[in-house]
């Protein structure tokens, strides 16, 4: 009796449970109601990333609008990173202050009203009062409008002006429409209809596009924060596509189930040697580390072939990138033998070299948010280890701290997009120039700073491409900067959905074409 | 009354202490929510940049500046605004407190309808096979970490049997399944064997030696005597596991886009978003301070022996 009772205890709660859980599911909506609907799954849409909604003239929300095909800029880049027009026709450069900017004639915004020279002006002057890093980079003084033409005096000479409109803060909104819970009103074929931040945005076709009709009814972006969650829903097929798949989960989609659509962008991963370090401020030891770390085989090994080696600090998508500069290659026994002759020695056997008693270690900084640089750090501690050089790793968020003191640390490898609108000299600015506030190691090269002056006062595309090789070529021989590779881009979707394309400036990938059968 | 009062009492001490110490140690902590912007979205700013914006944060003064200017708020029913959205604290807190109480009120409950039964059978059928049974599961379900079980059920019931969708949209029965069993496959685990060794426990004792002399039947002795003598024990457990849960299961919540309190503090403490944090601090003093006030009344109702002072016990 004891036993049945028990037992009947057991089962009748234990089924209680999962008469609980076992609801039916209900069919996809995009189904029912006939529209073609894609949801798209982004590890990087949340206010962390500062994009905590859509209004471009907010911190780098503009990422959002862009991406997700809400707003246009003036111009565009293309595959090989190289100006196009978009919502303008034609530039010119009237002199060293003044750009003269024609509007395509057809051009509407999602609420139909038109988008003219008035309204690009009334846009641009609302960014530059609220937006304090557009403001700095765009330089501008006055705007005129007339008609389709606008004309843009700057303060300075800006060569580069055009290219920083295409950032994403540089989107043309209908500031008289507002903002509404984040939402802005563009031009782009599609509209933003709800905004949930760090949660979903949802999207429907703008009928009113001025370039074609928009192919995709419906849009819901959700922010997927864990790269397992992302990888499971585009397997379940609670998603269509994705962004931000950690490279681990990619084998899972290498089947003809999934499309992957990829591009090389400039986000590198390099090393920033430490010149207040004494190691490190012997050439022997940098151009020893410099030859000692097997970039391909931390590219094809580790990152599963999912990335670019780098030689210079741009990829080759761009005019001034990839083999136009020559990095020092993989050689291990040069290495060892550079290191000899510069007095480097084991001499009491332990596999690790010393000279005048010093042992010839290094303190290598980095961070662990970007996956790849917790792997650079590994292979490169075991490539170098043969060389007779002992590297001592310090992976922390807290690494800021750490390295803007002069002292303790020789080698910070860090992730950065070097040429994000298309400018050589972003890098340069931010990280190689005596002046730069990110060159932490003390970098000066007299040659390099003479380029830059040269540089600031070139305007011409072609010239500007001869020198930005010329700097390139600079911090690679003075073994500055180490190269290793860049990040291969990805997006991954079902292989019903057409239309979605990556590109190497990671700015454009909602588009009119997006479809899904 | 004036027990219940003096323990209420008691949370002030508790929340001011510890509001002061997280303030500090998020200090220690290096860097702050100007630096982890930058870091995350590869912004190049000067020196001055950075002073001015930490400065408009107040983040430019000494630590205990901050934190009084910070409490005083506080006494003004001003919790401040996040440093990363920007929007007010309260207001971002009550939001997201929904989605935490019912993920707690729901494995809770499936913890006890697995765990009871599953105890009782593994105590009465002590050493036959069932008894290993439960034990061997018992076993794995403690083994297993909280984010490993919920890939295993993500894979099997999301992907496979496609009965649950991956990723939670809204609250609803079908996106709060997966959460919950997560939840509650870990707690019961644990749970079972507790219930195990408190019922074994009870059935040695003399009285039900008694009991069964008199010709009283099993199921009444069970119900009404064992299992009541084990509630404190249960309780106790519950109260544990409520104030742990209502805290929120940042891994949980961030694997199943459940958007409860533990993510939001997780991704507080990775931005240096203080005021965040300090609400989530405040909230954990109160709950754990609170749940344990209600267990202990509970005590009181439940056994009679503590409420009437047996010395014994």
């Amino acid at each position: 009796m004891k036993k049945f009772i028990a037992m009947m205890l057991a089962a009748v709660l234990t089924a209680s449970v999962f008469v609980g859980c076992g609801s039916t599911k209900e069919e996809s909506d995009s189904a029912d109601n006939g529209k073609k609907t894609l949801v798209f799954g982004d590890t990087t849409f949340n206010a962390e990333n500062e994009e905590g909604n859509v209004n471009p003239h907010e911190a780098y929300c503009g990422w959002a609008t862009i991406r997700y095909g809400i707003g246009e800029t003036l111009f565009k880049f293309d595959d090989n990173m190289e100006l196009t027009p978009w919502l303008a026709e034609s530039y010119e450069n009237v002199d060293d202050l003044t750009w003269k900017i024609k509007l395509k004639d057809n051009i509407v915004f999602s609420n139909n009203k038109v988008c003219d020279a008035n309204a690009v002006k009334d846009c641009l002057e609302d960014l530059i009062a609220v937006h304090e890093r557009a403001a700095g980079d765009l330089a501008i003084d006055s705007i005129t409008a007339d008609g389709l033409e606008l004309t843009i005096k700057t303060t300075e000479p800006k060569p580069t002006l055009i290219n920083y409109l295409c950032d994403p803060y540089g989107c043309i909104v209908d500031v008289a429409a507002g903002v509404n819970d984040g939402m802005v009103v563009g031009t782009g074929p599609f509209v933003a209809t709800e905004l949930v931040t760090d949660d979903h945005l949802n999207l429907v076709k703008n009928e009113n596009y001025w370039n074609g009709d928009v192919k995709l009814d419906e849009i819901t972006v959700l922010t997927i924060s864990d790269g397992d969650t992302l990888a499971m829903a585009l397997q379940s097929g609670d998603i269509d596509a994705a962004y931000g798949m950690a490279y681990a989960s990619y084998p899972l989609f290498e089947n003809d189930d999934y499309t992957f659509t990829s591009t090389a962008t400039s986000r590198a991963f390099f090393l920033q040697m430490n010149y207040n370090s004494p190691i490190i401020s012997d050439a022997a030891v940098r151009e020893a580390i410099a030859m000692g770390i097997n970039k391909e085989g931390f590219v094809n090994t580790l990152l599963n072939g999912y990335g670019y080696v780098g030689e210079g600090a741009f990829p080759d998508t761009f005019s001034f990138g990839g083999q136009k500069v020559q990095a020092k290659s993989y050689d291990p026994e040069k290495a060892k033998q550079i290191l000899e002759d510069a007095g480097w020695v084991d001499s009491d056997g332990d596999g690790i070299r010393e000279k005048d008693g010093k042992k010839l270690s290094i303190n290598w900084i980095s961070y662990p948010s970007r996956q790849e640089l917790p792997l650079l750090a590994e292979s490169a501690q075991a490539s170098l280890k043969e060389l007779g050089i002992d590297v001592q790793l310090n992976i922390t968020a807290d690494h800021g701290t750490i390295v803007a003191e002069k002292d303790g640390w020789d080698v910070y490898a860090s992730a950065f997009v070097t040429c994000g609108i298309g400018d050589p000299m972003y890098f340069f600015n931010t990280h190689a120039l005596e002046s730069s506030v990110k060159n932490r190691g003390g970098y000066y090269n007299a040659d390099l700073e003479e380029l830059a002056k040269e540089m600031n006062s070139t305007c011409d595309a072609d010239e500007r491409s001869d020198i930005a090789i010329k700097m390139q070529q600079e911090i690679v021989d003075d073994d500055a900067f180490i190269f290793c590779s860049f990040l291969k881009m990805s997006m991954i979707s079902k292989s019903n959905v057409t239309g979605l394309k990556a590109c190497p400036c990671d700015y454009y990938e909602f588009t009119a074409d997006l479809d899904i059968n | 009354m004036k027990y219940t009062c003096k323990r209420i009492l008691q949370l002030i001490p508790i929340l001011f202490a510890i509001t002061f110490l997280s303030f500090a140690m998020m200090r220690l902590a290096g860097s702050d929510v100007i630096e982890q912007k930058m870091q995350n979205t590869g912004q190049v700013v000067s020196e001055a940049q950075l002073n001015a914006a930490r400065e408009e944060l107040g983040l430019d003064k000494p630590m205990i500046t901050q934190y009084f200017v910070w409490l005083k708020n506080l006494l003004h029913g001003d919790m401040g605004v996040s440093y990363v959205s920007g929007k007010n604290v309260f207001d971002t807190f009550i939001e997201k407190l929904p989605a935490t109480i019912l993920l707690t009120v729901s494995s809770i409950l499936l913890t006890i309808v697995i765990s009871i039964p599953l105890g009782i059978i593994s105590a009465v059928y002590q050493n036959k096979i069932i008894d290993y049974i439960i034990r061997l599961l018992s076993f794995i379900g403690n083994s297993m970490p909280n984010f490993f079980v919920a890939l295993v059920l993500m894979y099997f019931l999301g992907i496979q049997l496609k009965l649950f969708p991956i990723i939670s949209r809204g609250i609803s029965i079908e996106s709060l399944a997966m959460p919950t069993l997560t939840l509650a496959i870990a707690m019961s685990a644990k749970y079972m064997r507790q219930i195990r060794a408190t019922i074994l426990d009870e059935l040695d004792k003399d009285y039900i030696i008694g009991a069964k002399a008199r010709g009283v039947r099993f199921s009444v002795t069970l119900f009404m005597s064992v299992l009541r003598a084990c509630l404190v024990t249960i309780i106790t457990l519950l109260a544990l596991s409520i104030g742990s849960l209502l805290g929120g299961t940042a891994i949980i919540e961030s694997i199943f886009m459940w958007d409860g309190v533990g993510k939001m503090a997780v991704d507080a403490i990775n931005m240096r978003d203080y005021p965040i944090i300090q609400a989530y601090v405040m909230w954990m003093a109160i709950i754990y301070v609170m749940v344990n006030l209600i267990t202990d009344l509970s005590y009181r109702l439940l056994d009679p022996r503590i409420r009437l002072g047996d010395k014994s016990l």
